[in-house]
């Protein structure tokens, strides 16, 4: 174990330490009405981690910020509607087939368009992501119009009491999805040898293409890992948020930001900063108006950054001169 | 810049003729406009272009940042609220109060908020300062939204007077036109004639290594600082020129989607180049209202077809994509190619005839 894994880990137990603090506080102050918030806050906060992950996948892999991945979790949504509860499907069945979906989607974009860029600038396949988004928006509208969609829940609807509080077994679903998400993810990037590649490619693409690493490989398995999970997270939030065409730009916005506050790249920075994202945001709507609970949320988000500009589990960029 | 077979100078004496040329053509577009009236073409060209000068404004100093500094902002829509908002609350809550001076102190403010906020936000790097500048404008947006007593809450504020300076009042899009032309062109005029000083090279050293500039003596973490302010102010310049020429103004022109949609306009012109700023302007702002129009111009097509604007942001969102793939480096850089081309293949081919007329003796 090398010093930054250590400095990782003593950091992991800070930012654990300071959620500890935070949550004990307002335990003892508002007891079961503390208690649903963080639940609350719980849910909101994987579902921002599974969004999270997507961008991370990504960003490792090719260094691109891919501002449709909000998009691919609303397509996720969307088609779990049209499959399942239009449909008719059974819901395992439905899963997959969006997951399968939405993964082939990815893929045959960055074939499309981002393989034929791999030798240009960030910034310009960053603005082809944003083109993506506007289309698969503009699409989405037309094929499922402007009203928002209700997806069954996979195993009802009746709240689960919890020491006072309450809570939808959605949640157990979505909790369950971003812990297998994030132990696959990290295991993958971290122990297979197409992952560790994978990282390398988006290190060094040079160096890594003359010991038999492509980086074009590397750039497409990441776009459809990517879809893949972005598609799930969208399947199961369904249920919880309801489906619309434009529900893309705010998980989008969420989960870039959970990203970031982890530590651009980090699969498990990726579930401490959605987790931490997301239940800061519940507690500050409970103390403050709830108008601002964004405000406040983005205002600690930029804190963290000043203080540590790589995000809570993020290395530091090495500077090359 | 390398600019094949170009000359020093060159450079600068063409910006100075294509700026010249730009002039003149703003000038002579709203006679060329009545020719082709906007029932025709079913596209108002004045008020779309007062909307991109207005649009220009925030560009041109977003391009200095992003394509000379080599520091991203999606949050620039923020300052371009703040100079809105600015304006268009001095105005409405003070009759007496000058409007000239409401878009002064909208810039202003906006260029001294971009300090407050810049001198600790820049020193991000990379994504980070993305997502940071992109938290600002969110917790804009919503201040904005929340502030009801000062901005109106979601409502916004209605009833903001025209501009008026010196006793000429711009009332109407024709006049307005005008005015923010000359002050775009003011702005482009001020922008070439800074990347050729010395903050300038100071500011290309920092885009294209940040440690070797800090080692040759450049105050890289001022110039950083002292751009963004500039580019705030321009945003804010053009954020007061909007509240005026709307008479209308409410959170939802200050959305993040306005942040991407300057950036956007910077690398589809063509980041690192003046021109591109304004090509981007140009082309995202019409584009729009084109493909809306594009149906009525064919005669007799099937009302599905008619109903295009169902389809806008689909073709938007397309072209988007293909305008990246093919012009990847700007629409100002493949415009530039292909100046330099016809300038060198000119040469070439006085050169040949030169040799020829030798030959000949």
């Amino acid at each position: 174990m090398n010093t930054g894994d250590r400095a990782q880990i003593r950091l992991l137990w800070g930012a654990a330490a300071v959620v500890v603090v935070v949550v004990v506080f307002t335990l003892s102050f508002k007891q079961s009405t503390g208690l649903q918030w963080i639940l609350s806050g719980l849910t909101v906060g994987s579902i921002y981690a599974l969004v999270a992950m997507g961008f991370s996948v990504i960003y490792s892999s090719t260094r691109v910020i891919n501002f449709a991945q909000g998009e691919f979790t609303m397509l996720g949504g969307m088609l779990m509607f049209t499959l399942c509860t239009r449909g008719g499907l059974p819901l395992w069945l439905g899963f997959l087939l969006t997951v399968a979906i939405v993964t082939v989607l990815g893929a045959g974009f960055e074939r499309l368009a981002i393989h034929p860029l791999k030798d240009q600038s960030v910034i310009t396949i960053i603005i082809v992501t944003i083109g993506l988004a506007i289309f698969i928006r503009a699409t989405a509208k037309w094929i499922w119009g402007t009203d928002p969609v209700k997806v069954a829940s996979f195993t009802g609807d009746k709240p689960l009491r919890f020491f006072g509080a309450s809570i939808v077994p959605q949640s157990l679903w979505v909790f369950g999805l971003t812990l297998v998400a994030v132990v696959m993810v990290f295991l993958f990037f971290n122990r297979t040898l197409l992952g560790k590649g994978m990282r390398a490619a988006a290190d060094n693409p040079d160096a890594a293409s003359l010991v038999g690493i492509s980086a074009s490989t590397s750039s497409l398995v990441a776009w459809s890992l990517a879809a893949a999970l972005g598609a799930a997270a969208g399947a199961v939030i369904a249920p919880i948020n309801f489906a619309a065409y434009d529900a893309g730009a705010m998980l989008g916005l969420k989960g870039f930001s959970a990203a970031v506050l982890g530590g651009l790249g980090s699969a498990p920075g990726a579930v401490v900063g959605g987790l931490m994202l997301g239940v800061l945001e519940m507690i500050t709507a409970g103390f403050a108006p709830s108008g601002y609970k964004d405000a406040v949320a983005f205002l600690i988000l930029i804190l963290v950054l000043l203080v540590r500009p790589q995000g809570l589990l993020g290395r530091p960029e090495e500077v090359k001169v | 810049m390398d600019r094949q077979l170009a000359r020093p100078g060159d450079a600068d004496r063409r910006n100075y003729r294509t700026l010249a040329i730009v002039a003149a053509f703003i000038l002579i577009l709203p006679a060329w406009a009545k020719f082709i009236p906007g029932d025709v073409l079913h596209i108002d060209i004045v008020n779309i272009m007062v909307l991109a000068g207005i649009y220009a404004c925030v560009v041109v100093g977003l391009n200095l940042l992003v394509g000379y500094a080599g520091q991203i902002s999606l949050g620039h829509a923020a300052f371009f609220g703040i100079g809105a908002y600015t304006t268009a609350i001095l105005c409405t809550r003070l009759h007496w109060f000058p409007t000239w001076l409401g878009v002064i102190a909208g810039a202003a403010l906006a260029g001294a908020i971009g300090w407050l906020v810049g001198k600790p936000v820049l020193r991000l790097k990379g994504h980070y300062l993305a997502m940071a500048t992109l938290g600002l404008g969110e917790i804009a947006f919503i201040l904005f939204q929340q502030l009801k007593g000062l901005t109106g809450g979601t409502v916004g504020i209605m009833d903001i007077p025209p501009l008026s300076i010196l006793g000429l009042k711009f009332d109407s899009d024709l006049k307005f036109y005008f005015l923010v032309w000359v002050i775009v062109i003011a702005l482009m005029l001020l922008t070439i004639n800074l990347i050729r000083s010395r903050v300038g090279r100071g500011l290309r050293a920092l885009h294209s290594s940040e440690v070797a500039a800090d080692a040759m003596g450049v105050n890289t973490s001022r110039y950083k600082v002292q751009v963004f302010v500039l580019s705030a102010a321009f945003a804010g310049l053009g954020g007061a020129l909007f509240a005026h020429f709307q008479k209308y103004i409410n959170p939802e022109s200050f959305v993040i989607a306005v942040s991407i949609m300057f950036i956007t306009m910077v690398v589809v012109g063509g980041m690192g180049n003046i021109w591109g700023a304004l090509i981007g302007v140009l082309l995202l702002t019409f584009l729009p209202s084109v493909i809306q129009a594009l149906p009525q111009w064919i005669p007799g097509l099937p009302s599905a077809l008619q109903n295009f604007s169902n389809y806008e942001l689909i073709l938007y969102g397309l072209l988007l994509i293909l305008f990246m793939m093919f012009l990847p480096k700007g629409v100002a850089d493949g415009l530039g190619r292909a100046a330099d081309y016809s300038e060198v293949r000119a040469r070439h081919l006085r050169d040949r005839r030169r040799a020829k007329k030798l030959e000949g003796h």
